[in-house]
């Protein structure tokens, strides 16, 4: 018996590791442990060359975090903070494009979210910090901001419309960690279904015409709550006609 | 469509940017540019030692270089330089085993030819500098040791890439027993370099890194047999 099949965005990234400096395709392991604790088989998608086919293949995607977007994808100059990844961006908006599409189940994290709104005509903040004059939603790369010690910093609250998806997952009122500098503007065609009632930032989207396709802009693999990836997973498996006894089996 | 080929990876502490030592999943860049550039859609997959299944939407597979099997899955007791990663191994094993019983092109480079020999029955050297007396086949860290390699006459290897060919290799492991496969190339130190199993439609491992030159030829083979298969037996069939 198969698992639902979860393609996971990749980068193309120059890392170091052991006694190597290269360029290397990866992604951090906690995407991953997060669809195989929901049930999925992850594969990563690398941007190299970009086509759809692989989109066949596939049961569900996630968009990971990231780089930012190309604000030449959304018609604006681009800020001095702005930091692209290119082959990606050429990659993954093919990727999202064909996969709502085909009603492909998507779960979009952070740059993921934020490729979900550019993909359907939207755009983004360049740097949050400009428009609402604080930097709360940047944690310390590599911290924790929902460990029992951590100041509140790069965490914060999240209200959740009632009768949407998410809330439906998630409830009311969630708290969550934050590491993004960008943010949705225009969301296009998805609809905004949760916010951070501090300052009224976009944080969750879903599209009201797909089976499942919904963003979100913190990062909930690196947390224990999983319930995301756990939608993802079952909304893969229906697609993919195999039953919640088979996965569990 | 093209075929997919999926591509084993590697877990381990990585740094890039402002992230240090942040367990990744990973392979080197060259492995994804070597299936691409013959004519494959990579897919990259990260171990895991629940079940195959995820066999069953691949055309081919390459079983990636990295660090040493753990020498119990050949009944030894680890050397003191055997450096392995239980996660990986127990996900790739099985990976491997179920791929040759579906008959699935398989390309395995260095580690993954290691892994095709143990997956056959075999052994491993777990430090070569220990039988050979030398430290050609791994000179320094990160420096690839040159070598010229000989093929057997009338295996996959030499008619892909003739008799005789100088290799890259970077390695500090090496086939002691094939088990059920064939040494088709050696060093002239008598190092197994190449292995085949001619009963299947395309096993092949190789101890050098065929992904650094982009080496059209292996991979070229990979995804060809790769397409053929898919003809026949198309996905989730």
């Amino acid at each position: 018996m198969r698992r639902p099949l979860i393609g996971l965005t990749a980068y193309a990234q120059q890392v170091q590791y052991g006694h190597h400096d290269l360029m290397a395709g990866m992604l951090p392991m906690t995407y991953v442990k997060a669809v195989h604790a929901t049930g999925g088989r992850a594969v990563l998608i690398t941007p190299d060359d970009p086509d759809v086919d692989v989109l066949e293949s596939l049961d569900g995607i996630m968009f990971s975090g990231g780089a930012d977007v190309d604000p030449a994808y959304f018609a604006a100059e681009r800020h001095p903070r702005t930091d692209i990844d290119p082959a990606r961006d050429i990659s993954e908006l093919m990727l999202m494009k064909a996969a709502l599409d085909i009603d492909l189940p998507i779960l979009g994290v952070c740059r993921g979210m934020q490729m979900m709104a550019v993909a359907v005509g939207g755009s983004l903040h360049q740097h949050l910090p400009d428009v609402i004059g604080s930097e709360r939603h940047q944690a310390e790369p590599g911290t924790d901001p929902l460990a029992a010690d951590a100041s509140a910093y790069g965490r914060h609250d999240i209200v959740v419309k009632p009768g949407s998806r998410a809330y439906e997952l998630l409830g009311p009122r969630l708290t969550v960690n934050s590491f993004h500098h960008q943010a949705v503007d225009d969301p296009g065609t998805f609809e905004v279904v949760g916010w951070c009632p501090d300052d009224d930032v976009i944080e969750i989207m879903e599209h009201p015409d797909r089976t499942f396709a919904l963003g979100v802009q913190w990062h909930p693999e690196r947390t224990a709550d999983l319930r995301l990836f756990a939608a993802l997973a079952e909304a893969a498996a229906s697609r993919a006609g195999l039953s919640r006894t088979a996965m569990a089996a | 469509m093209r075929p997919i080929i999926g591509i084993t990876t590697y877990v381990e502490p990585a740094s890039w940017g402002v992230w240090h030592d942040v367990e990744a999943t990973l392979v080197p860049q060259a492995y994804v540019e070597a299936v691409t550039l013959a004519g494959g859609r990579p897919v990259l997959l990260p171990p895991d030692g629940t079940d195959a299944g995820i066999l069953s939407v691949l055309d081919g597979l390459v079983l990636a270089g990295g660090a040493d099997l753990g020498p119990e899955l050949y009944g030894a007791k680890p050397h003191p330089l055997t450096d392995p990663r239980p996660a990986r191994d127990a996900g790739e094993v099985l990976l491997t085993r179920a791929a040759l019983e579906a008959d699935m092109p398989v390309l395995g480079v260095c580690r993954g030819m290691q892994l095709l020999v143990v997956a056959a029955g075999g052994r491993l050297h777990q430090h070569l500098p220990d039988v050979l007396g030398h430290e050609k086949h791994r000179p320094a860290p990160g420096v690839y040791g040159s070598q010229p390699a000989r093929f057997a006459r009338g295996s996959r290897v030499a008619a892909l890439l003739g008799n005789d060919m100088e290799i890259n290799c970077y390695h500090h492991q090496g086939v002691g027993d094939p088990g059920t496969l064939t040494v088709t190339g050696r060093t002239d130190d008598g190092v197994p370099e190449a292995v085949e199993d001619p009963d299947r439609g395309f096993v092949l491992g190789v101890q050098w890194h065929p992904e650094v030159t982009r080496d059209e030829r292996l991979f070229g083979a990979l995804v060809q047999t790769a397409t053929e298969r898919r003809r026949r037996t198309p996905p989730h069939a």
